[in-house]
């Protein structure tokens, strides 16, 4: 599993981003090591608290790093000439909240660096697509070619199911299916056909939120692969159990 | 003319004088950041500064204080890193970390040899801060300081006349980012808004180069 770093100004603020983000996680939760302040209470960042921290949590899949904004970007930078580990350590350009919480349910999902690092990438994706400003729906060049075809390709298998849950595709049910996803062999999109946004690939944190998907929506499963079928009941038989959100 | 060369002691001189630079215009340099940024360069640096002075600038008889020009520096580089806060922790860290790195193990740097290593640290605040010319930033200042110190070395200066050259340009380069619009850190928030100010980057920058230029200037002991 991929370790985290997060980078702030601000002690309190990193360890309530964290906290929100540990809220999404069903199984066991990545190493988090925050950098925060710069030492005697004041406000900013420290490259050698940065540095420390990447060495703290790292592992042989990697780091990602989350930095607020300003010298925290600056700092992460730095550390990287400061730092022991030869494990891959990447520097993430996404906006600090929403790329923590992806980078923490991806990473306990057991995602590798790259993917984290593109999921993060695009993590402001879900928001824009709630405010109807253009998002590009699919997150992975990859899975969009299987979605646009799959939906072609013999052998590829479908379920259609309706969302009961009372607050539709958000961030945990979304998480838990991306967990769930990663457990097959399989290329496993999702479409919302009531509002007709989608097919996104359902590996993908912030493609499944961009779809907004509400309670009463209808949604599209869609696989191919060995596991296929396997896949589709599975995530067919959380839909239906709202995601464990209806007791 | 005396030999041209700079001892460590005079270094950790340069390193006092822009100390108590900082600290005087502290005020100064914080309204300045106040007007374009988060209000906390004057402290920032003053905090930085004392922090290094503190590290380096007393007399050690247990033998810990560096007796190399590259220790001295990383010494400082490293103790702004964890002393600053700010973004000019990173960057006047930078700076210092490169300008050891390039000085190496000596005891006293030539005109050429303090050109190369401060020519090293502007190379350092680059890479950190992908600052260019006109960016409203503190390469607005270095960059000129620089550009004339080798002007003055090139044509037979000493030391003590580069480095006034250096200050002179650091001052011009300076008063030259009031009008521009800043496109690098947190003044870049502001956009237009940001001209009309100088920056204060710029501005502890030429202070940098106003200390080499006092503690040079000085007739030697």
């Amino acid at each position: 599993m991929i370790g985290i770093v997060v980078v702030s100004h601000s002690p309190r603020l990193a360890e309530a981003a964290v906290e929100l983000a540990l809220e999404m996680v069903t199984g066991v939760p990545p190493a988090i090591a925050i950098a925060a302040g710069a030492g005697d209470g004041v406000i900013g960042t420290d490259a050698t608290k940065v540095a420390a921290a990447i060495d703290k949590v790292s592992t042989p899949e990697g780091v990602i790093v989350l930095m607020d904004l300003g010298s925290a970007v600056l700092s992460a930078a730095m550390a990287l000439e400061f730092i022991e580990t030869d494990n891959p350590v990447r520097l993430s350009d996404a906006p600090f909240v929403e790329g923590i919480v992806a980078a923490v349910v991806l990473a306990a999902a057991g995602a590798s660096l790259d993917e984290i690092s593109r999921e993060a990438h695009h993590a402001m994706d879900a928001k824009q697509g709630q405010l109807d400003l253009p998002v590009p729906v699919v997150a992975s060049p990859d899975d969009a070619e299987s979605a646009i075809a799959g939906s072609a390709i013999a052998g590829s298998v479908t379920a259609e199911e309706t969302l009961v849950n009372p607050d539709g595709l958000h961030s945990r049910p979304a998480a838990s299916i991306v967990k769930a996803v990663s457990l097959f062999d399989a290329k496993v999109t999702i479409a919302d056909l009531t509002t007709g946004t989608g097919p996104v690939a359902a590996n993908s944190l912030m493609g499944l939120m961009s779809l907004g998907s509400r309670t009463g929506d209808v949604i599209r499963i869609s696989a191919t692969g060995p596991q296929a079928a396997e896949a589709v009941e599975r995530l067919r038989a959380m839909t239906v159990d709202g995601f464990g959100e209806l007791r | 003319m005396t030999t041209d060369t700079v001892s460590l002691d005079q270094l950790v001189a340069w390193l006092a004088r822009f100390r108590e630079l900082v600290s005087q215009q502290q005020g100064y340099l914080t309204e300045l950041d106040s007007a374009i940024g988060d209000a906390d360069h004057g402290s920032n640096m003053t905090r930085g500064m004392t922090a290094v002075m503190e590290k380096i600038g007393v007399s050690h008889d247990d033998g810990t204080q560096a007796t190399l020009v590259d220790e001295l520096f990383k010494s400082v580089g490293m103790t702004l890193v964890t002393s600053v806060g700010g973004a000019s922790g990173p960057l006047y860290g930078t700076f210092f970390l490169r300008m050891g790195t390039t000085a190496g193990p000596v005891t006293t740097l030539d005109g050429a040899a303090l050109s190369a290593a401060l020519r090293a640290g502007l190379g350092g605040v680059v890479a950190r801060g992908k600052a260019e010319a006109g960016d409203k930033t503190m390469f607005d200042a270095m960059a000129p300081a620089l550009d004339a110190l080798d002007a003055s070395l090139a044509t037979g200066g000493d030391c003590v006349t580069a480095t006034a050259a250096a200050f002179s340009a650091a001052k011009a380069g300076r008063d030259a980012t009031e009008p521009l619009v800043a496109r690098k850190g947190r003044a870049s928030y502001l956009g237009e808004r940001s001209s009309g100010h100088l920056d204060p980057g710029a501005t502890s920058t030429a202070l940098l180069f106003e200390a080499l230029a006092d503690t040079l200037g000085q007739a030697p002991a």
